[in-house]
């Protein structure tokens, strides 16, 4: 049970999906492959969701099409009850890697969002400023991205996507390619994040452990095609932190996943 | 050895006399080991030797030749023939005349293949509409298009310019969509969902993110510029460094040939050294 399904009222989600579905198109009068059949998903303001599944359920192309980079053989996806017919910075997506510019130092790639949005010169350097110090890069403004550790360009990648001020969140596996160490750390520092700027989070990932630590809810996709094989409530609240590993409630969640998981997989 | 007998297993199972351990794996040399590094002194010293080598074989060579009539001039006469050149003003004329040729004609072409290349790098229609036009034509040697384009353009500087633009634009679309091609496709995302449209993710994505790969591309194709300037000069011309190699070979000035052709290649290796040091003043995140 979404939150607020059945209230009437203010209660449009953020974030609604309704029978999102891709299908690639096949070659020589092959049938195409089916990556997502019929999504039915809602994300409410400012509540963090993930999307777990293994690889080839469809859920970096749904992530894609939420974002406006792809588009839906059918169904519907709605912000704010508006449909998304294309990308837009109302929408900062992260991905796994190869997303920052190179040729630009920490600073100028989180600024970039605001020259497109024609911030002003003053309010840009401000907001640059603010954002350095939310990741905590402030020494490493003139950096350039060869020169930081994965860890480091992600939160890059992150601030850069928050800087527009978006409405909604995408992240897809932004901490996949991470040592295990350092992913902890990048997962506090997103709670962190949340919580200061109030952002809605729709986060794709295939760690179960992940998925169950940062959000409030968790679907979980099953692969070829992708569904929505079931979806699941975190009790936790907004009461996260290290301790929350060593709940049991924490580590049956986890088994519960990842048994949908395996039989959901073929 | 009652030591041994006691502990027994490890020395039982090892064959041969007792004495220091067999060393594990081979020592490679620095000098043979597969994607080794060298130490820059070394580098720099192998590098010397090559040239050393050149240049020792060619004199050797040139002196167990020489007769009445010169078929390879040695170090001496070529450079003292290229002093002549230079004196007379005849060299300064060709090279002027060469490089202008060349200049223009190249910068046309890679004028031309940056537009053209980053399209087709970018856009799935143009490079669908384009691949096939170009990768046929490519095939056609530009060296057999100089008849068709000194009866189209007369003798003087046009043909000469269309040659070196037909025989290089080919190559620089190409490879400059391929350069266009390998931008990261979630570095273009990205940029869409930080409110950049379509024109600013090509000039503030694409082209900065190229460019590098651009000059590699212009030094790379600028020796097909070369060759098409030879054809052109061999042909018809009044100057230029190629004609001063044909009109030395009908006076059998073969010491000014080889001085004619040091000049090639040291513009080839000037050229080379500029546009590497372009790439790196202007793109210093691609550095090695």
């Amino acid at each position: 049970m979404g939150p607020g399904l059945s209230a009437p009222g203010p209660a449009v989600p953020k974030l609604r999906c309704v029978g999102v579905t891709k299908q690639f198109p096949g070659r020589r009068r092959q049938p195409g492959t089916v990556a997502l059949d019929g999504i039915d998903l809602e994300v409410a303001d400012n509540e963090l969701v993930c999307i777990v599944g293994a690889s080839g359920c469809g859920k970096s192309t749904l992530l894609n099409i939420v974002g406006g980079l792809e588009d839906a053989t059918a169904g519907t996806v709605e912000v704010d009850g508006a449909p998304v017919i294309g990308p837009g910075p109302d929408r900062g997506m992260v991905f796994q890697a190869y997303s920052l510019y190179p040729w630009k130092t920490v600073a100028e790639n989180i600024r970039f969002g605001l020259e497109c949005a024609g911030v002003p010169r003053a309010l840009r350097t401000e907001r640059v400023q603010e954002l350095l110090g939310i990741v905590g890069l402030t020494e490493f403004a003139d950096t350039l991205p060869r020169d930081l550790s994965g860890g480091m360009r992600q939160r890059v990648a992150i601030a850069r996507a928050l800087a527009p001020e978006p409405d909604m969140l995408l992240l897809d596996e932004p901490f996949g390619a991470l040592d295990a160490q350092t992913k902890q750390v990048l997962q506090d520092f997103l709670l962190t994040v949340w919580q200061r700027t109030g952002a809605t989070i729709l986060m794709v990932t295939h760690d179960v452990d992940e998925a169950v630590y940062l959000s409030s809810r968790v679907y979980v996709f099953s692969s070829r095609p992708g569904r929505v094989a079931e979806e699941i409530e975190v009790p936790f609240g907004a009461q996260r932190g290290p301790l929350v590993r060593r709940d049991p409630r924490f580590l049956d969640l986890r088994d519960e996943i990842q048994d949908h998981l395996r039989t959901n997989v073929r | 050895m009652s030591d041994t007998a006691v502990t027994g297993e490890p020395t039982a199972t090892r064959t041969g006399a007792p004495g220091p351990v067999a060393a594990r794996g081979r020592r490679q040399s620095p000098l043979l080991r597969l994607r080794g590094e060298l130490e820059g002194r070394t580098r720099l010293w192998l590098g010397v030797a090559g040239v050393a080598t050149l240049l020792v074989g060619w004199e050797l060579a040139a002196r167990a030749l020489a007769g009445d009539s010169i078929l390879l001039p040695t170090i001496g006469q070529t450079l003292s023939a290229l002093q002549e050149l230079a004196r007379s003003g005849e060299l300064w004329g060709d090279l002027g005349a060469s490089l202008r040729r060349v200049g223009i004609g190249y910068a046309v072409s890679l004028a031309l293949g940056i537009v053209i290349g980053v399209a087709m790098g970018s856009l799935a229609s143009a490079e669908a509409s384009l691949e096939p036009v170009f990768g046929m034509v490519r095939y056609i040697p530009a060296s057999a298009l100089t008849p068709l384009f000194l009866l189209w353009l007369g003798i003087d500087e046009s043909p000469k310019l269309a040659l070196i633009v037909v025989g290089t634009v080919f190559y620089n679309i190409l490879m400059v969509a391929d350069v266009a091609r390998s931008v990261p496709t979630p570095l273009i995302n990205a940029s869409y969902t930080l409110g950049a449209g379509r024109l600013t993710v090509l000039r503030r994505v694409i082209l900065p993110h190229s460019w590098p790969g651009i000059i590699d591309v212009a030094r790379i194709n600028l020796a097909a510029a070369w060759l098409m300037l030879v054809v052109a000069e061999l042909l018809a011309a009044d100057q230029g460094l190629a004609f001063r190699i044909v009109r030395a070979q009908r006076f059998r000035q073969v010491d000014r040939m080889f001085a004619l052709l040091l000049v090639f290649g040291l513009i080839g290796v000037a050229s080379d050294l500029a546009l590497r040091a372009i790439k790196s003043w202007s793109s210093p995140w691609a550095r090695a």
